[in-house]
């Protein structure tokens, strides 16, 4: 056997000797652009990707990037002329077809193509900072094809022919729409915009300015603005369907301007149909049409607020200065809760409850109900009679509903404490001639009062109440320890604080005998209960019930005022009796016992009295008589109740200054609570203070303030800065 | 020297300090406060009595109707108001023992002929910016009753017309005339002084007038009054000659 030597191996890599083959890239290149070919020519399966790869692989391997890359642009470029030239050639309908038709071919050979160049799209072109062969593939067909000098314009107007047709009432080919759009879309947003998207914007402009013109001629504004409704439907179903969702915002908005925006001043003002006659009729559909398309232009919705607002204070303001309307002032509020009525519905079901019309609203109301100075008397009035007996039979939730609505109102009147004034004498003539329908009522509208107004406000109308009540017992207390008075006349005293009620002066009156006795014994014992007080009986604001005989044997029982009462009794004690006489006995003050006296003997119906002569004026000569012939249907007449009526210009002249007179404390209180805390003021930011301190209750004049501010200099309670005249300082 | 009543040694000093001109020399020696120069406390006693009322310790009107006399000055003369500031009389018509020694003491006077020198001093007074504003102001404490609070309104009228002769204010009639019309009530203390503001701030035309600036509410009256009647704008009166 022999020796084996152990002998070093060395495993070489086997060099595998290249022959580069000079003509080795021209074959390999052919080999490819036959392949290319054969894809275009939907001839594909015959060829091998494995091989092809392997070739496109090779070229790149040996530094032949270049020439394949090269060589893929010129073929497929020859390629894509010639599909040019076959899609120009295309009649009619069948162009869009046949680009369609070429397109999807190309993007199926682009694909084959891609794959079998992966290698050099990984390598060579990233590091060539080459275009990726798909992306090539794109650009190629976009230039030339699409942009074409046969293709180019002829695509787009195919196209724009189209839309068009579709906007006249034509049905197209949407399908094909979408494939030829989404071709665009993928050739890139630059393509898409500039090729068609611009394009269409503008002629779509055009469409509308003409089509938007049109209809304003011919149609009524609630027509009109279906019609655009209608035309942005469209436009937005358009885009869904074939359009880039980008394009939607960009073709509403042409829309928007040309059919809404550029003609909303004549639309809103449209004669018989514009935004005010919708208004007065109630078009909530139009009206909500109107907003939803006015809320998508600039200043859409302010043109409408505007014109609603105007309108809204120009029917307000002729409310409250039409005179007819002033006489019944019930009849005024209704018809103002009637008007807000309105405006609440219509902004709640075509305006969505948009706020900034809520407060156009609002505003409008301040505006005008302040317009009338009466209106603070007014709502008063309104509440009177309400409470009185316009609310009886009604639901305790209509009630609240009814309560809240005239709430409303109180909050948008400037002159609260002038509403303060007349609630107060009218709840005190409810209160004491019993004529309040619901208890429960009254102290509901109370706490309203003075959730809203605080305290203060309401504090002396509950001392109304509370003194009702208090002499509800006290009344049940004085019969209690007189038992013997159970025979003789019922006596009702409504002991009222002074302060918590409306003042007035007590005028003299002679209480018939049985009366001032009875009215005696109550003092005693009232003022026994309850020492360091003083009663004075206000004879002008009672009221007695009598049972009367007449002639003939009929019974009525008359209710009758306390005045009306005495000069009754007397004609117990004499058949007849003249002007003079009566008003010595009774001494009550002549323009009352006037007023009283007419009232029973010259108003049909009502006249207990007969008169002589039997004119209509009380004179002092006149003779009064008991009417025997007296009769009435009811066996209960009520003769001059005290109600609360509209005042007369005189009164109503005392009321407002007796206000204003008021109003001066309390401007000095703020003056002094704002100067104290401050020490050292301006006069505009005084003033504004003060107006801020004193919007609750009412808007006080400037020019009252300022008189004032120099009443406190006068009486050194502030002193004005040496240097500067405008600063005012606390003086403590 | 025969202006001013001053010394020679001041009134050469002060021609110094100007550089030897005449106006600016005035200016000096007005500026300058006033040497004390010595009093004769007898003289004075003898001065005060010579006018002095019989039974008051007072010189009351009569008084100074013979002291006006006497120094050849008429009673309504404005120069007497001043006279009053200087003695910071407390009423018109009437001076104290202590108000009239006191006064003349610090004006330098203790006879008649030193009294006479320095009446176109006190009259130069006026013109002095500062000083007019304390003569008026001055004025409305002295003019009024005892014992009021504001200054009745035909007296305040004949001050303002004085005053306003002196410092020339173009409105001074139409003022009265309104308040004639319009007002009919006294006067206040704060409209009185916030009249001077208004003279100096707001000019005749009321181009200037400010409607929020805190003027008492009888001047805004006044504004509306002038406008009523066609003054203003334009600056002239159309009324009255200006």
């Amino acid at each position: 056997m022999s020796n084996q030597k152990k002998r070093n191996f060395q495993i070489e890599a086997f060099k595998h000797r290249v022959v580069v083959d000079p003509k080795y890239a021209d074959k390999t290149w052919k080999v490819l652009e036959h392949a290319i070919h054969e894809i275009y020519n939907h001839n594909a399966s015959g060829l091998s990707f494995e091989e092809l790869y392997r070739n496109a692989y090779n070229m790149v391997l040996h530094k032949f990037g270049e020439k394949l890359y090269s060589g893929l642009v010129s073929t497929m470029t020859s390629h894509l002329k010639e599909i040019s030239k076959s899609i120009e050639a295309a009649q009619g309908e069948s162009f869009l077809e046949e680009l369609n038709r070429k397109w999807n071919d190309h993007n199926k050979a682009l694909q084959m193509i891609r794959d079998i160049l992966m290698y050099m799209d990984r390598t060579y072109i990233p590091s060539n900072h080459k275009t990726p062969v798909h992306e090539l593939g794109l650009n190629l067909w976009r230039d030339n094809i699409i942009h074409s000098s046969k293709i180019q314009s002829r695509l787009l107007n195919t196209l724009l022919e189209l839309v068009h047709r579709e906007r006249t009432g034509e049905v197209i080919d949407r399908g094909l729409m979408r494939n030829i759009i989404k071709m665009l879309m993928d050739l890139g947003s630059a393509v898409y915009q500039e090729d068609f998207e611009k394009h269409f914007l503008e002629v779509s402009a055009e469409f509308y300015k003409v089509e938007s013109q049109k209809f304003i001629e011919c149609c009524d504004c609630g027509e009109y603005l279906k019609k655009a409704e209608k035309r942005l439907n469209e436009e937005i179903e358009r885009v869904t369907h074939y359009l880039d969702a980008k394009s939607e915002i960009k073709i509403t908005s042409v829309v928007e301007k040309e059919m809404i925006a550029n003609h909303m001043p004549r639309l809103v003002h449209m004669e018989n149909s514009g935004l005010v006659n919708m208004l007065l009729d109630d078009k909530y559909e139009d009206l909500g049409r109107m907003y939803n398309l006015f809320r998508r232009v600039p200043n859409g919705l302010l043109t409408i607020r505007e014109v609603m607002t105007s309108h809204l204070r120009e029917t307000g303001k002729q409310l409250v200065t039409d005179p007819e309307r002033l006489k019944d002032p019930v009849e005024f509020v209704q018809r103002l809760l009637d008007e807000k009525d309105k405006y609440d519905s219509i902004i709640n079901k075509a305006f969505s409850n948009d706020k900034t019309f809520q407060n156009a609203l609002t505003n409008s109301f301040e505006y005008f109900i302040n317009l009338n100075a009466r209106s603070p008397e007014f709502i008063s009035l309104f509440v009177d009679d309400k409470l009185r007996k316009g609310l009886k039979g009604v639901s305790e939730e209509d009630v609240e509903i009814i309560l809240d609505k005239v709430m409303m109102l109180f909050r948008y009147l400037q002159e609260k404490d002038v509403f303060e004034k007349y609630y107060k004498q009218h709840l005190a003539k409810r209160l004491l001639s019993g004529k309040t329908v619901s208890d429960d009522a009254e102290r509901s509208l109370i706490v309203k009062l003075k959730t809203e107004c605080g305290y203060q406000f309401t504090s002396k109308l509950e001392g109304m109440f509370t003194d009702m009540k208090t002499s509800q017992d006290t009344m049940q207390g004085f019969y209690a320890s007189h038992p013997e008075l159970g025979e003789g006349p019922t006596l009702v005293v409504q002991v009222l604080t002074t302060g918590s009620w409306p003042t007035q002066p007590s005028s003299t009156c002679n209480l018939p005998s049985e009366m001032s006795a009875l009215c005696e014994k109550f003092r005693s014992y009232y003022l026994g209960t309850h020492t360091g007080r003083r009663l004075s009986w206000q004879t002008n604001m009672g009221n007695a019930d009598m049972k009367a005989t007449f002639g003939k044997g009929q019974k009525h029982e008359l209710n009758v005022s306390t005045y009306q009462m005495c000069v009754l009794m007397l004609f117990n004690n004499a058949e007849r009796l003249n002007y003079k006489e009566i008003e010595q006995a009774t001494e009550i003050p002549a323009p009352e016992l006037k007023r009283c006296l007419q009232s029973m003997a010259c108003v049909k119906g009502k006249n207990v009295l007969r008169k002589e002569p039997m004119s209509k004026d009380i004179g002092e000569e006149d003779a009064f008589f008991v009417n025997d012939k007296f009769s009435s249907k009811f066996y209960k007449v009520k003769i001059g109740t005290v109600v609360a009526q509209k005042e007369s210009e005189p009164e109503k002249q005392e009321t407002r200054q007796r206000v204003e007179e008021d109003r001066k404390p309390q401007i000095e209180a703020a003056l002094v609570r704002i100067m104290k805390s401050r020490r050292v003021l301006d006069h505009n930011n005084l003033i504004s203070e003060v107006t801020k301190q004193l919007q609750q209750r009412f808007l006080p004049n400037p020019t009252e303030i300022k008189k004032r501010i120099e009443s406190l200099i006068e009486r050194d309670f502030l002193e004005r800065d040496n240097v500067d005249r405008k600063l005012y300082r606390y003086l403590a | 020297m025969a202006i001013t009543g001053a010394r020679q040694k001041a009134a050469v000093q002060a021609l110094k300090a100007s550089d030897w001109h005449l106006e600016g020399a005035f200016d000096v020696f007005y500026s300058q406060p006033q040497s004390k120069t010595h009093t004769d406390s007898r003289h004075l006693e003898e001065l005060y009595n010579r006018y002095k009322d019989p039974y008051l310790d007072m010189i009351m009107a009569d008084g100074i109707a013979r002291l006006c006399n006497d120094l050849q000055v008429d009673p309504q003369d404005i120069v007497m108001l001043v006279v009053s500031w200087h003695m910071k009389a407390a009423t018109m018509c009437e001076f104290s023992k202590q108000e009239f020694v006191g006064g003349l003491q610090s004006l330098g006077i203790d006879s008649l002929e030193k009294f006479q020198e320095r009446i176109p001093f006190m009259r130069s007074e006026l013109k002095d910016e500062q000083k007019f504003r304390e003569i008026y102001t001055f004025s409305f404490g002295w003019a009024k009753e005892k014992g009021q609070k504001s200054l009745a309104l035909d007296t305040a009228i004949g001050m303002w017309q004085l005053l306003f002769a002196e410092k020339h204010w173009p409105l001074v009639d139409h003022w009265c005339q309104f308040l004639q019309a319009r007002h009919n009530k006294a006067i206040s203390r704060d409209t009185w002084s916030q009249l001077l503001e208004f003279t100096r701030t707001v000019d005749s035309g009321l181009a200037n007038y400010d409607a929020e600036g805190a003027w008492p509410y009888l001047i805004d009256e006044f504004v509306d009054y002038l406008n009523e009647n066609g003054v203003g704008a334009d600056g002239f009166s159309r009324t009255i000659g200006a």
